[in-house]
């Protein structure tokens, strides 16, 4: 068992009136693929995204509660989120990429950050982090191109690229897959693999054969709520909940 | 006349739709069919058969008519001896024959007049009785037909369709025309204009002073007086003005109108955004006139003040001032227009840069901004080609002399000026100076349309990326 990386206690998010998360206790492990599965609207997102406090950007939306990451609150308003956002990536369900080159798209966080002060500095993070998004040797050639231009699943890997190029600790994944076809959903799960041995993952979906796929840990949300997390191969196989039985073997949702 | 016939068409039609419905519905009812349309539509059918062969015809008769009628009568009066040389002469008999008939003529009247009257009265009454007799006959042809049409269940839905797309077409169709020949009008006015004054000489000239510009008569201009005209017609002070002055205005237009359009899209909460974004637009509806002697009055005399305070020469008109209060006319176009493209770019490339740990002014400025730069370069566009076509705001501030000048606080003058000065008081259509104006308005009007078309394609590049 891998060591926690991150730890919420008592999650709550509320979205003016509405509470979308209640109560939410989840401990997700370093270097290891976390998957939260459960029926639409049911938190998964909202939840990934107080990981790294996007959630700031909607108006209306407020969260309280704590999360941990290595021990250190992030739930708190003197927070740097720059830095929070440089160690926690973010990739999002529809691919998208800055309507710029290729280079400029995976360049910007690093820029951004003060980081590859000189040309050749900047050039090796660009291929480094095109290589690790396995999209390197499809775009090696044509890196002035407009990332717009590429095909759905290449473009998500540039997304993919883009986020590590600042070289984060955390990559969360919001349904990343549900806009690509099975090729390229087949590539990136192939990348998540690879990722894993580096970065901490968490990644939601709606495709149960992914999160078997994929990960190591499942949480099942349910309305708002955890209902149950545990080994991956224990909630598919022999969950604890009714609920998350029904679920899995696709009885509602 | 013509009103009461239109009422009557009216309320005729009117009741033909409920009449056309409830038919239907009996027919229906009656037979055991089932309609092919609702029984509203066979009403509307009714409608537009009843009202627009009948109003059709009454239009054309009512343009047709004088100008018949007129025909007639000069004719009739040649012959009873009327004496006229040329069309205006005949012109003024038509016309005293007409004041006879209103009883509005205290000259003396001869017995041609009298004759003439006498047949024009009888012509009128022929027309109009006529007119009413046709319309009758149309209204009834029309409604027989379509009734008979809604007797035998037509598919009535499809026929108001048709009508009502054909309806739609001609009214396109008139705008397209009238556009058409205000262009054509322009472009032969223009040619007239350059059969004198060589394009050349008006395109490069650097003197523009049309006042000068005395013919005696302007079909046999000779050689020695061409020479004083072609000096009289040059374009580039007028171009250079209007540049400058529009180049002012967008100097205070853009930047303003941009920013304050970034804080409305990406900073304002709704309820800023609620208040504040009709204010701005207000400045757009406030009537250039009073923008213009806000100017005049206003901001030219405070610069003159303030050059004066610190002994610098500023004309009270200067091209400063109507260049600032054009720019803050202009504000609005380019900040609702920005605001709008702004607006447009997908959430989602925001996400993605804060994802990364951007700021919200980084997200903006290298993510938000490009992805709407071309939109934005078209709002500007609009807003230049807007700068440039202003009229009141130019005239009332800005000054008449054409000096070619590059500081901002001597007088300039600008294209629209000047074809204002030139057509304002009595004129001879035939002088090179009146018909300066067409080739002026030519001009602008050229610069206008491919302003605006590279503004078009600007936005809808942008549009096509994102939809």
């Amino acid at each position: 068992m891998n060591n926690v990386k991150i730890k919420s206690k008592n999650l709550n998010v509320y979205y003016g009136e509405k509470q979308a998360l209640f109560d939410v206790n989840l401990d997700l492990n370093e270097k290891e693929v976390t998957a939260l599965i459960g029926p639409s609207g049911c938190g998964k997102s909202t939840f990934i995204r107080c990981i790294n406090r996007m959630n700031d950007v909607i108006d209306i939306c407020k969260v309280s509660g704590n999360i941990e990451i290595d021990g250190v609150e992030i739930n708190d308003k003197n927070l740097d989120v720059v830095s929070l956002r440089e160690r926690v990536g973010m990739v999002f369900q529809k691919p998208n990429p800055f309507p710029k080159s290729i280079y400029d798209n995976i360049s910007y966080g690093p820029k951004i950050h003060g980081k590859g002060e000189t040309k050749s500095e900047l050039d090796e993070i660009v291929e480094n982090s095109l290589k690790k998004a396995a999209l390197w040797e499809e775009v090696k050639d044509r890196l002035d191109e407009p990332g717009t231009g590429l095909s759905g699943g290449q473009q998500q890997r540039l997304c993919i690229a883009r986020a590590i190029s600042v070289n984060p600790e955390v990559i969360l994944m919001d349904e990343p897959c549900s806009a690509l076809d099975p090729i390229a959903t087949a590539k990136i799960e192939e990348l998540i693999d690879e990722l894993k041995k580096t970065y901490t993952i968490v990644i939601v979906t709606h495709s149960m054969a992914q999160a078997v796929r994929v990960s190591q840990k499942t949480g099942f949300f349910h309305l708002g709520k955890l209902i149950e997390v545990g080994k991956t191969e224990k909630i598919f196989k022999n969950p604890d909940n009714k609920m998350t039985q029904d679920y899995i073997t696709g009885r509602f949702g | 006349m013509n009103f009461v016939l239109i009422f009557l068409i009216t309320i005729f039609s009117l009741s033909l739709f409920f009449y056309g419905r409830s038919k239907t519905k009996s027919i229906s009812i009656e037979k055991n069919i089932k309609l092919n349309a609702l029984p509203k539509f066979y009403g509307y059918y009714l409608v537009l058969w009843c009202s627009i062969p009948s109003l059709v015809f009454l239009l054309i008769w009512t343009l047709f008519e004088p100008v018949i009628i007129k025909s007639i009568i000069i004719e009739t009066a040649a012959n009873q001896g009327a004496i006229f040389n040329d069309k205006n002469e005949a012109n003024l008999i038509y016309e005293k024959i007409k004041a006879i008939y209103a009883g509005t003529y205290f000259g003396d009247i001869d017995t041609i007049l009298k004759e003439s009257a006498l047949s024009y009265a009888k012509f009128i009454n022929l027309f109009t009785n006529s007119k009413i007799v046709l319309i009758f006959g149309i209204v009834i042809a029309s409604v027989i037909y379509s009734l008979k049409k809604i007797k035998n269940n037509n598919k009535a839905r499809d026929d108001v369709e048709v009508i009502l797309k054909g309806l739609l077409f001609a009214s396109s169709l008139i705008a397209i025309l009238t556009t058409l020949g205000i262009i054509f009008s322009l472009l032969f006015e223009s040619i007239k204009f350059f059969s004198v004054i060589n394009i050349f000489d008006y395109l490069f000239g650097t003197n523009w002073s049309p006042q000068r510009a005395f013919v005696s008569d302007a079909s046999a201009i000779t050689a020695a007086e061409y020479d004083e005209l072609k000096d009289a017609f040059g374009f580039i002070p007028l171009i250079a003005g209007t540049s400058f002055i529009a180049f002012i205005a967008m100097l205070v237009a853009v930047p303003i109108g941009l920013f304050s359009g970034i804080y409305m899209a990406e900073y304002a909460s709704v309820k800023i955004r609620r208040i504040s974004k009709p204010i701005i637009e207000i400045l757009a509806g406030i009537p250039t006139v009073v923008y213009g002697f806000f100017a005049a009055l206003t901001v030219g005399p405070f610069f003159r003040q303030i050059g004066e305070n610190l002994g610098l020469t500023v004309s009270s008109e200067s091209a400063l001032a109507a260049g600032l209060i054009m720019g803050i006319m202009i504000i609005p176009y380019v900040s609702s227009l920005s605001d709008d493209v702004i607006n447009s770019v997908p959430q989602s490339l925001r996400d993605g840069s804060y994802a990364v740990g951007a700021t919200k002014s980084e997200t903006i400025k290298k993510v938000v901004i490009p992805a709407a730069l071309p939109g934005i370069i078209g709002s500007v566009l609009l807003a230049v080609s807007r700068a440039i076509g202003e009229t009141m705001i130019v005239v009332m501030a800005a000054g008449l002399a054409a000096n070619l000048t590059i500081n901002p606080l001597e007088s300039t003058t600008t294209i629209t000026t000047q074809i204002v000065m030139i057509l304002v008081g009595d004129q001879e259509f035939d002088s090179p100076k009146t018909q300066s104006a067409f080739a002026l308005g030519l001009t602008l009007f050229i610069a206008t349309l491919v302003l605006n078309y590279i503004a078009q394609r600007a936005v809808k590049k942008y549009r096509e990326k994102y939809d």
